[in-house]
């Protein structure tokens, strides 16, 4: 007998699906109009672009293992927001440099977290946690509370407006992005001793894995990513404020837990994480709709990742 | 109570698999029955059925003549039952004596547990196997400090605590050192007098005739043969467990591997070499030379294996390959040729939820360039597997889903796969079926005729007498004697082992 197991990413798709479809049958919702059903999903999709890759690299350190995660995305994202809001000051020739800018601060940080996991044994979550706090506290020392810049016209256009045949530029990112991800994952010695040393750390050093490499690498590139979406978020918005960031934090774990990675890490995927990100943008646009609370979208999105994670839980028991 | 149990035509599915489908085995008071079969035969399973961790399909099981069914382990323990896991069952937070009393601990009137009752009970426990301890081992030491042998005596005493009618001892002799089996044996034989019936579960043919009165020999989960052990050869049981066409290689392996070294050059030059442990330990390693290195366990023959691959400290220079070396990581060991198989196969070797596949590549992908060539990959990964005999469903399968010997397999086969020069071997052949075993040792013969040179610490000495010409003894971190030509000899083997001077054995 052969059982019919859907593997977590599909599910996140489906459940994605099936909540589009609902929502369309709210009393205002798109209803059989086609067109306004396209722009409402093309928006959702856009709006999943900048929790997608900031969720980029809380995918990498939760496979990496050993209890991986990173806590101070949230601050990453917020301080390279700002970072890339004062660069750029409105000239559209400051834009690439700034970018690179906003990575590498964020490339920083994660390597900081790195050191101190790998060198220094604090554990993943307290690491992450308290760098959370102290970038929060450079944020507010620099600035005061106050940032003076702009984005420039052609973020704007590229993120934020539609760039091909109705397609915001976001979303075209996100799909070359995409391509990116699963390339570095899949196709890579990195990617393929990533998932090694989130399986087993010993069997992965006795390999001939440099775990230490491995760690800081991983780290670093979780900050390089939060970056990059501290350069997209801000170019989304067109200002930056201080709690730009932080509303990503929780959803970017959510997202990779809904994809089906394993929190325990070794196994997952890029493209898991994509699904949970929408699933989540996704709900989160529809309580707004409903005109629920701050308080009820909170307590349906916490509720959804527990229902999903122990849906998930409970296959793998099965199969084995 | 004198007991008997009997097991007839047990069935046991786990899923589609078929564990066992026509299993059958008889233990009475006062005997000693050896349940013999390859990895995957179901002697596993059955055992778990007799001691009421698995509840049986079909078939029956008769505890003094009586129908029985057991409930939970606990049942079978009420019953008089008790195992020595092999995976062992100790919580590695807790001591010695918390392990060994968990939830029966003797209390005290009001309900208080009784320290010292406690400790009285421990030590005398601890006192079987006196003399044999490495460690300090007492019963406040936690678990997680002792070295695995010591572990398995814990596990052993936790299971005789029980004053078990029928005591099933499941692998119990792997991981400890000849003279810690020596003394299971002595209580084993004490036991026997007493009136328990005693089902030992294992692989190293030379205790299965020390020890047992009977054997029961399952293969694919069918029991082919039965009868007392003075009736039958070495060479009876192997071809009852794989099979008349292979049984003869798996015995006759003595000097499987040729060695004609006297024009070979020096591949591995060690000189004082020093660790933590390791009191300055000095050798030579010839090429296409199957060195081996024996003792009783923890010795630290794991210590130079590591320190040989870069991921232990260490003094002292390494000469390899006519050049002086120092590695400080596995990565810069593994580039320059050298290759471990570590000892525990599960935790150490493989990467269990993975594929066959990346655990095979996974020291090699950096080789497969950007982006990585799969096809290239998986070529290599089915030459390797079909070189090994790899017995897989795909590539793609978990590695879970091997049996023993092939995952040992994918372990060595990871290595094969990048053509080292020198191959460090962690008692490869632990928890591996004996059919696996004489083609791991054709193997061997093949890859040291081709120039590889082996470094082997096997904690079977029949292995290392049959395999190498020359043995290095360990004992407490140093060279205690080497053996080669007419001095290799099983007495020889194991008075170094202890320690023993070799002017005291004459």
């Amino acid at each position: 007998m052969k059982r019919i197991t859907i593997s977590p990413p599909v599910a996140a798709v489906l459940l994605a699906i099936i909540l589009f479809a609902l929502s369309g049958l709210l009393p205002n919702g798109f209803g059989s109009n086609m067109l306004v059903a396209r722009a409402q999903a093309v928006n959702i999709l856009r709006l999943s672009v900048f929790l997608g890759v900031i969720a980029a690299g809380q995918t990498l350190v939760i496979i990496s293992g050993s209890e991986g995660i990173d806590l101070s995305a949230g601050a990453v994202v917020t301080l390279t927001a700002i970072v890339t809001y004062v660069l750029v000051n409105g000239n559209d020739g400051r834009v690439l440099p700034a970018l690179f800018a906003a990575i590498l601060v964020g490339a920083a940080i994660g390597l900081v977290n790195g050191t101190g996991i790998s060198f220094l044994k604090i554990s993943p979550l307290v690491m992450t946690l308290g760098m959370s706090g102290v970038v929060t506290g450079m944020i507010l020392i620099v600035q005061h509370g106050n940032v003076s810049g702009a984005v420039s016209p052609i973020m704007t256009k590229v993120i934020a407006r539609p760039l091909i045949f109705g397609i915001p530029g976001a979303i075209i990112i996100w799909v070359f992005f995409a391509g990116l991800m699963w390339l570095l994952m899949e196709r890579t010695a990195f990617g393929k001793n990533l998932f090694a040393i989130g399986t087993n750390r010993v069997t992965a050093r006795l390999s001939g894995v440099n775990v230490t490499a491995m760690v800081l690498a991983t780290y670093a590139l979780a900050g390089a990513l939060s970056g990059l979406g501290g350069f997209l978020a801000v170019g989304n918005t067109g200002v930056v404020f201080i709690n730009i960031g932080n509303p990503f934090l929780f959803p970017s774990i959510a997202a990779v837990a809904v994809g089906g990675t394993l929190l325990s890490g070794g196994k997952g995927s890029y493209w898991g994480t994509m699904a949970g990100a929408i699933v989540l943008t996704l709900l989160t646009s529809l309580l707004t709709t409903m005109q629920m609370p701050d308080s009820v979208r909170s307590m349906v999105l916490g509720a959804t990742l527990l229902i999903l994670i122990s849906i998930y839980g409970r296959q793998q028991a099965l199969r084995q | 109570m004198a007991l008997s149990l009997s097991a007839r035509n047990v069935v046991k599915r786990y899923g589609g698999v078929t564990a066992l489908s026509n299993a059958n085995l008889d233990v009475n008071a006062g005997e000693v029955v050896a349940l013999i079969g390859a990895n995957g035969s179901g002697k596993s399973t059955l055992s778990k059925i007799i001691n009421g961790v698995v509840v049986l399909d079909g078939g029956q099981l008769l505890l003094d003549g009586q129908f029985m069914e057991f409930s939970s382990p606990q049942a079978a323990k009420n019953l008089g039952i008790s195992t020595v896991f092999q995976e062992l069952s100790l919580i590695p937070q807790m001591t010695v004596a918390e392990n060994i009393w968990l939830a029966r601990e003797p209390l005290k009137r009001g309900g208080v547990i009784d320290r010292k009752m406690i400790r009285e009970k421990s030590d005398a426990l601890l006192n079987l196997f006196a003399g044999t301890y490495k460690s300090s081992l007492h019963p406040d030491v936690t678990v997680t400090s002792l070295p695995p042998d010591e572990k398995q005596i814990v596990e052993i005493l936790k299971a005789v605590s029980f004053d078990p009618r029928l005591l099933i001892l499941d692998e119990a002799t792997a991981s400890l050192d000849s003279r810690q089996v020596e003394r299971l044996f002595e209580l084993v034989k004490r036991w026997k007098q007493e009136g328990k019936a005693i089902v030992f579960v294992s692989h190293r043919m030379e205790e299965i005739f020390r020890i047992a009165d009977r054997y029961s020999v399952l293969k694919n989960g069918v029991t082919v043969g039965t009868g007392a052990m003075k009736d039958v050869n070495t060479k009876d049981i192997v071809s009852l467990m794989v099979g008349e066409e292979s049984a003869e290689n798996a015995v006759e392996r003595k000097k499987a591997v040729a060695q004609n070294l006297s024009g070979s050059s020096v591949e591995l030059d060690v000189n004082e070499l020093r660790t933590d442990f390791l009191k300055g330990l000095t050798f030579q390693l010839h090429k296409g030379e199957l060195l081996g290195i024996g003792g009783l366990k923890g010795q630290g023959q794991r210590d130079l294996l590591l320190a040989l691959f870069g991921d232990l400290k260490y003094t002292g220079s390494i000469n390899f390959s006519g050049e002086l070396v120092h590695f400080k990581n596995t990565r810069q060991a593994m580039n320059k040729g050298v290759a471990l198989v570590p000892g525990e196969r599960a935790k150490e070797g493989l990467l269990f939820i993975r594929s066959i596949l990346e655990n095979l590549l996974l020291p090699s992908w950096g080789e497969y360039g950007f982006p990585t060539r799969m096809r290239k990959a998986r070529e290599s990964a089915n030459r390797i597997g079909s070189t090994l005999n790899l017995k897989m469903a795909g590539l793609d399968e978990p590695v879970t889903g091997l049996s023993g010997g092939n995952a040992q397999k994918v372990v060595i086969g990871k290595w094969l796969l990048r053509n080292p020069r020198l191959l460090l071997l962690d008692d490869p052949t632990k928890g591996v079926d004996v059919g696996t075993k004489a083609e791991f040792y054709r193997l061997l013969a093949r890859l040291c005729a081709d120039g590889l040179s082996v470094l082997f610490y096997s904690s079977d000495d029949e292995e290392l007498l049959g395999l190498c010409d020359r043995v290095l003894v360990m004992h407490d971190g140093n060279i205690r004697q080497e053996l080669f030509g007419e001095t290799l000899t099983k007495s020889n083997l194991v008075a170094a082992s202890l320690g023993a001077s070799r002017e005291s054995m004459q």
